[in-house]
């Protein structure tokens, strides 16, 4: 039976790591770039659910749309602020300037809203049920019904719209794209305003279980660094499997060993996938279409 | 030309008035950013009020408030900042412990006292008589932790559940200790990662070795967090958390059933009240910041009014302040303090529990004089 609840815990964490990888991949596939402010980005999602909701004393899921709008057009500022100017640049100043607005993210939001912890509401409700001996928190189910929206959402946009099609051809190959009339910079900051979304979503939904501090950004960004190493460079799948992945281990292992020794286990799994498979678990179609 | 004229006439006419008040300044170097920035706040805010309040006759007693951040190398440049000022009598310091072991050796040379409420052991371990902590260390307060849990609960089987930070590795330390002097046998205990964000696996594995009390000494969030599976899960095990439970912005994660039984030691609760003086001290904290007052805050608010105190006696100068740190007990709001000639003042702390029907915890046991020592 704990099996069975730490199975079901793991899967809500790494539903949850999983919509902060997949914005991370969006701009990466999008861009090329690595953009660090991806974590403090779900703090901002996080932070910006929790400040509203005692204005509009709603439920979470009515919350939802307006904290992805938010987030969508501070993703558009992001890419105004810290990617556009510098993408002639060489990559490294893409990742100092997403570096800084990350910095910047953590202390506006320490300045704008103070350094407490905070909870944001839940999605629908807050009460745990149970099924045949198991506690099943309604926000879990929430979070990973949520992720499975977003990503089979976004699947579909990418696999079946005129919006999807321009955006993968933007994040194949930009100058063919341009000389297509594919407009390149506006989906470059669709692409943005989308992973911001991603990030507020992701927000929403782990600030009203695991809370949210305006220093939460560094762990998260480290978490879906890791997953879309492990699952593949740029590879949507395999940035899911990944989170997945690290949410087995902090979950799963460290109720055998303890949490240190399962985050040090994880440690040497990604090291052994960096040796044995650098491509990562998924990442035969990163490389086909690199 | 006008209006440095009008500077001119206006500086004469200050100059040429009453005797002005003499001006000391007392700097306030805290981290208000990173990691730390919730206790820095507190202290901030502490501080600051303190020196709102009433000013010793004759002295403006000024401040800067300054970001120290995380880093030492930040704390340093703040104080060598700030000594360059005017005449300075003490600085409120950092409670973060690598930045006070930093700026401590900078206080010796300039012979300035620094007035902090950190709780890292070592910094009255250096021998430096430039230190006064305002905040019982963890040699204190996990004494008062361990001996409420064995001696007011009867318990001898806790399981200690504790953070792997240097925060948490320091508590652990000390809690292991002291029930090992009380006769108590620690049956689990593990370090959590404050990042950790399932703390099912760890409260299974602990439940699994029987304990008759949970012991925590855990981060504000991580705290909440456990105490939120533990009602969960139907935990009827008690639970007694460490200091960070105390902490208003703690109980305002969660609901107050979930935190029904729960107990906590901490050096002080001023929202619990308890003395009319300590009910003006909230308000006017609420009032001022608009939030919920702590311990950090009221010890640092302690430690201010004791520098003023000592400034409204007759010093005018950091080393009379130090002096009168040194050598004086001061009736502060949280308890009385003296120093142990290590440059620790504080030596009482108490333990506070939830009813389930509120977030403002009640005052259950109160120690004083602890030496902290198991010898």
């Amino acid at each position: 039976m704990l099996a069975l609840q730490l199975l079901l815990n793991g899967i809500a964490l790494g539903a949850a790591y999983a919509l902060v990888a997949l914005g991370f991949v969006l701009v990466l596939n999008a861009t090329g770039a690595v953009n660090f402010a991806q974590g403090d980005l779900v703090m901002a999602g996080g932070i910006l659910a929790a400040a509203l909701a005692p204005l509009l004393p709603v439920p979470g899921l009515l919350l939802l749309p307006l904290v992805l709008a938010l987030m969508a057009g501070l993703g558009l500022l992001l890419s105004l602020a810290a990617y556009l100017p510098l993408r002639h640049r060489p990559p490294v100043a893409v990742f100092i300037s997403t570096i800084a607005v990350g910095i910047m993210l953590q202390n506006g939001v320490t300045v704008l809203f103070g350094p407490e912890p905070r909870a944001a509401p839940p999605l629908l409700g807050g009460g745990t049920l149970d099924l045949a001996g198991l506690v099943v928190p309604e926000q879990s189910l929430a979070i990973v019904a949520v992720a499975a929206l977003l990503i089979g959402g976004q699947q579909w946009v990418f696999g079946r719209t005129q919006l999807g099609r321009r955006l993968r051809a933007t994040a194949q190959d930009p100058e063919m794209a341009r000389a297509c009339g594919v407009p390149v910079t506006a989906m470059v900051m669709a692409t943005f305003a989308l992973a911001a979304a991603y990030a507020g979503a992701a927000g929403l939904l782990l600030a009203n279980q695991f809370f949210v501090t305006p220093t939460a950004g560094g762990d998260l960004i480290l978490k879906a660094y890791i997953a879309v190493t492990i699952g593949g460079w740029g590879s949507v799948p395999g940035a899911v499997a990944g989170a997945l992945l690290i949410a087995l281990f902090e979950v799963g292992v460290s109720s055998v060993l303890s949490y240190p020794v399962a985050l040090g286990a994880l440690y040497v799994t990604l090291l052994a996938i960096l040796v044995f498979r650098p491509q990562g678990l998924f990442g035969e179609v990163a490389r086909r279409r690199a | 030309m006008r209006r440095s004229l009008a500077f001119l006439l206006l500086t004469g006419i200050i100059s040429a008035g009453p005797a002005r008040a003499e001006t000391l300044n007392m700097p306030v170097l805290v981290p208000l950013t990173g990691f730390l920035s919730l206790e820095g706040t507190s202290q901030r805010n502490g501080a600051v009020l303190a020196l709102r309040g009433a000013q010793p006759p004759g002295v403006t007693v000024a401040t800067d408030v300054v970001d120290t951040g995380t880093s030492p190398e930040a704390a340093v440049t703040a104080l060598e900042r700030a000594l360059g000022r005017g005449t300075t009598v003490a600085v409120a310091a950092s409670m973060l412990g690598t930045q006070m072991l930093a700026m401590l050796p900078l206080a010796a040379d300039y012979k300035v006292p620094l007035v902090t409420v950190s709780g890292t052991a070592s910094i009255t371990e250096q021998g430096n008589p430039w230190v006064f902590r305002f905040f019982p260390g963890d040699a204190v307060t996990k004494e008062a932790h361990a001996r409420y849990v064995v001696e007011e609960l009867g318990k001898r089987r806790p399981a200690v559940i504790y953070q792997t930070t240097a925060y948490g590795q320091s508590g652990r330390a000390h809690l292991a200790e002291r029930f090992r002097a009380l006769g108590a046998e620690v049956v689990y205990e593990e370090g959590v990662d404050p990042a950790a964000r399932d703390l099912l696996p760890v409260l299974s594995k602990a439940l699994a070795a029987r304990p008759d009390v949970l012991v925590l000494h855990l981060h504000s969030g991580p705290t909440a967090l456990f105490l939120r599976q533990a009602a969960a899960h139907g935990v009827e095990v008690p639970i007694v958390a460490g200091s960070a439970m105390h902490q208003p912005s703690t109980a305002a994660l969660l609901d107050p059933a979930e935190m029904k039984g729960v107990c906590a030691e901490t050096a002080a609760s001023p929202v619990s009240g308890g003395s009319p003086e300590m009910d003006r001290f909230t308000a006017d904290y609420r009032a001022a910041f608009g939030t919920e007052p702590d311990a950090f805050a009221l010890g640092q608010y302690d430690g201010t009014r004791m520098v003023l105190d000592a400034i409204a006696r007759g010093a005018r100068t950091a080393e009379a302040v130090r002096a009168a740190l040194a050598d004086g007990t001061h009736e502060g709001l949280a308890m009385t303090y003296r120093s142990d000639g290590t440059g620790n003042m504080a030596h009482s702390a108490v333990i506070v529990c939830y009813d389930g029907t509120s977030r403002v915890p009640q005052v259950v046991r109160r120690y004083d004089a602890l030496s902290g020592s198991t010898r």
